[in-house]
């Protein structure tokens, strides 16, 4: 195994830690904080990604994307997950994407995947409903052509609205939405909004068809990379919280110094390190090993879900009241580390999976 | 690029010697310290030791993924771990970086062949955690030491030909300063090894009590006083090497495991096959961890695996009693060596050998995040 990033990788992280310091400081970021401000501060970011080519990272070369893989996605997320950045994953253009290149057909891959690549449309993909849970065979069957997916993310700067729907059994159809009604659900994460798209009989076109094991794989593609950007979110809070307690001062010495602080963030550090190497590995298996996509998707979002939440509890008691203040950062942290935790399945729902790929 | 296949030549490894375990490995019935002293000699023999040790000192020169694929297919096979494990493990891989050659062309093949066994005389019933506070005396004399003191936790010392040994050779100096590394023959007048009994039972540990034993300073390690620094060296290697080995073991004890749960017939209560599914998840993140930081294992971030491994084999040893019911309350019959209970028991060691987790703890914070120690 090799886990080392290649010249091209980190020059990737590089100028995207560059980028992002620059474009998307705190001051940007907290804009979002703003429902006012929210929706402009976030378009405002994705013409700036737009022109890296971000949203077309994993899009084949011949619908004009860059043509990487997931394991540079992994890379890339790491960075965005340090700052925060709106939108969900990369502006909800990589599940878009995933989906569009395993279900749909050459037609629908012809219209979208360069527009999607070259920043024309913003894609996004519902595929949960009120009930569903994270479990795909628990999508009901559109009822009279009615589909309502819940917890969708960018749907309302959106142009193309993906759904996948399960029609039957393993059956699974993807549509594009035509003009569905969007409502905000108000996401505890502010940074990321999340909202219900539904539309009724006639209200889509199907674009493609795949089977629920191919909607898990895209799933299992996504909670990768969200797993990538939990790390980042990690190692900035590590980061930021170590710079704060060398510096704060109380009983006149520096509380870095206490053993039961000293204890808390070499926890952090710990648990970040195996989530890192979690998630390396399942983007390499994204990449190389479709047999082992769900078993390391698995472990990589369960290590992610307890090295980000951990680490954003213990960055906010270390930093004491401050770290509990509306004007600190951490809260945001807090917040999307918990938002992250609950998508595309929790712990319990990863370590069931595991168990039963274990035989137990 | 392709990261998780073998390369052609590690393919290539990993097929020879799954061919030769197979061929040569002992049964299982085949213990005692004769028998594991021979089946080491075979695996030397066979150049399966020693993989990354320079070749002119018997080694292989093999790369470090080889040495991961070995221990991947010794645990594979189930095959005995080599009996001269601290020789193996933290001896040789010292005397490489700091003994002189002729100690280098002196101990190095008996370690791989284990014609000597060897035993780490650090800890002492005063310096554990705080081991620069150790009071074992080296005093000079001519060409030797007169060392007079104390050791204790001392793994394999009842086997053991050779000590590695720390002892005070400047009793005036500051704390880490004047401390020196010996070799000391177990056989010189007045070294007298006494069995420890530990919570298990056996007695795996043994006590070392030395009187005025003579010591060539031929067999001094490094320079007079920088005991130290060699130590420091010594523990980075225990700590990478205790990581690796126990790693792949605990990826064989999650097998053991979930074999124990099949066992019983009925279904895995919910929050049990969490628990499990979560220690699978720990130790296959520690072994893949041990990959991809092979580079700095060998500094600081020993400390962050070794935390890792010794908790992780606590809670799957724990989960493994747990899979017995009422019987986890009993002493079973046969061989106790093999039983969750045994091993229950002696993962609590786990956590204070080789660097107590408090310690490891503090090692992370100060040395990798650069926390502050006053």
């Amino acid at each position: 195994m090799d886990f080392r990033l290649t010249e091209e990788q980190t020059l990737l992280r590089n100028s995207a830690r560059d980028f992002l310091n620059r474009e998307w400081p705190t001051t940007e970021l907290r804009r979002m904080l703003d429902p006012e401000d929210a929706a402009a501060a976030a378009d405002a970011f994705r013409s700036k990604i737009v022109e890296l080519g971000w949203p077309g990272l994993l899009i084949a070369e011949e619908y004009e994307g860059l043509g990487l893989g997931h394991f540079d996605l992994a890379v890339l997320m790491e960075e965005t997950g340090r700052r925060l950045t709106p939108g969900g994953m990369l502006a909800g253009g990589a599940p878009a994407a995933m989906a569009l290149q395993r279900f749909g057909g050459e037609e629908a891959k012809q219209k979208y995947l360069p527009k999607i690549a070259e920043g024309e449309i913003r894609a996004t993909l519902g595929v949960y409903q009120a009930g569903s849970g994270w479990t795909l065979m628990l999508l009901d069957p559109p009822a009279d052509g009615a589909v309502t997916k819940r917890w969708v993310p960018d749907a309302a700067g959106a142009d193309l609205i993906l759904c996948a729907n399960r029609t039957g059994g393993n059956a699974v159809e993807l549509t594009a939405a035509a003009n569905p009604e969007i409502a905000d659900l108000r996401s505890l994460d502010v940074t990321r909004p999340l909202f219900e798209v539904s539309y009724g009989p006639g209200g889509a076109e199907k674009i493609g068809e795949g089977t629920v094991g191919d909607l898990q794989a895209v799933i299992d593609q996504a909670a990768i990379a969200l797993a990538a950007e939990m790390v980042g979110a990690a190692a900035e809070l590590l980061d930021l919280t170590v710079a704060y307690i060398k510096q704060r001062k109380q009983f006149g010495r520096s509380v870095a110094t206490f053993q039961a602080v000293q204890h808390k963030a070499a926890d952090m550090y710990i648990e970040i390190e195996k989530a890192r190497t979690a998630v390396y590995y399942a983007a390499a298996a994204a990449d190389e090993q479709p047999e082992n996509l769900a078993r390391a998707a698995s472990m990589a979002k369960a290590a992610a879900n307890a090295a980000c939440v951990e680490t954003a509890k213990k960055a906010i008691q270390l930093h004491g009241g401050i770290g509990f203040t509306w004007e600190q950062d951490m809260h945001l942290y807090l917040k999307r580390a918990k938002a992250c935790e609950h998508t595309f399945g929790d712990t319990n729902w990863h370590l069931d999976r595991l168990a039963h790929g274990l035989g137990i | 690029m392709q990261r998780l296949q073998d390369t052609p030549a590690e393919a290539a490894f990993r097929q020879r010697l799954r061919a030769w375990l197979a061929a040569n490995a002992p049964t299982a019935a085949s213990g005692g310290v004769e028998a594991l002293k021979a089946w080491q000699k075979k695996l030397y023999e066979a150049g399966w030791l020693g993989l990354n040790w320079p070749k002119e000192y018997g080694g292989q020169g093999a790369s470090f993924r080889e040495q991961v694929v070995y221990n991947e297919e010794v645990i594979r096979a189930r095959t005995p771990a080599p009996i001269n494990g601290i020789g193996l493990m933290i001896v040789g891989p010292t005397l490489i970086a700091v003994g002189s050659e002729e100690q280098k062309a002196r101990y190095l093949a008996p370690i791989l062949s284990a014609e000597e066994i060897w035993c780490q005389g650090f800890s002492e019933p005063n310096a554990g955690s705080d081991l620069a506070g150790l009071q074992t005396r080296a005093v000079s004399d001519g060409d030797d030491y007169i060392v007079t003191g104390q050791k204790i936790w001392t793994s394999n010392s009842r086997i053991a030909d050779y000590i590695f040994l720390l002892a005070r050779t400047d009793p005036d100096a500051p704390r880490h300063k004047g401390i020196t590394a010996l070799i000391v023959d177990t056989k010189t007048p007045g070294v007298t090894v006494k069995p420890l009994r530990q919570i298990t039972g056996d007695a795996e540990f043994g006590e070392i009590f030395i009187d005025e034993a003579r010591v060539p300073k031929a067999n001094r390690i490094g320079e007079e006083n920088d005991g130290w620094i060699v130590a420091m060296k010594t523990f980075t290697r225990e700590r990478a090497n205790i990581s690796i080995s126990t790693s792949v073991r605990l990826q064989q004890q999650c097998g053991n495991l979930i074999a124990a749960i099949e066992g019983r017939g009925v279904p895995a209560d919910p929050q049990l096959r969490r628990e499990v599914a979560r220690a699978y998840l720990d130790s296959e993140c520690l072994n893949l961890t041990c990959e991809r930081m092979s580079e700095q294992l060998f500094g600081f971030e020993s400390s962050m695996v070794k935390i890792v491994g010794s908790e992780v084999n606590q809670r799957l040893q724990e989960l493994g009693l747990s899979t017995l019911g009422p019987d986890a309350a009993l002493t079973p019959d046969g061989d106790f060596e093999k039983t969750w209970q045994f091993g229950f028991l002696r993962s609590r060691g786990n956590t204070i050998e080789g660097g107590t987790s408090e310690i490891l703890r503090g090692i992370v914070a100060e040395r990798i995040l650069g926390l502050p120690r006053k």
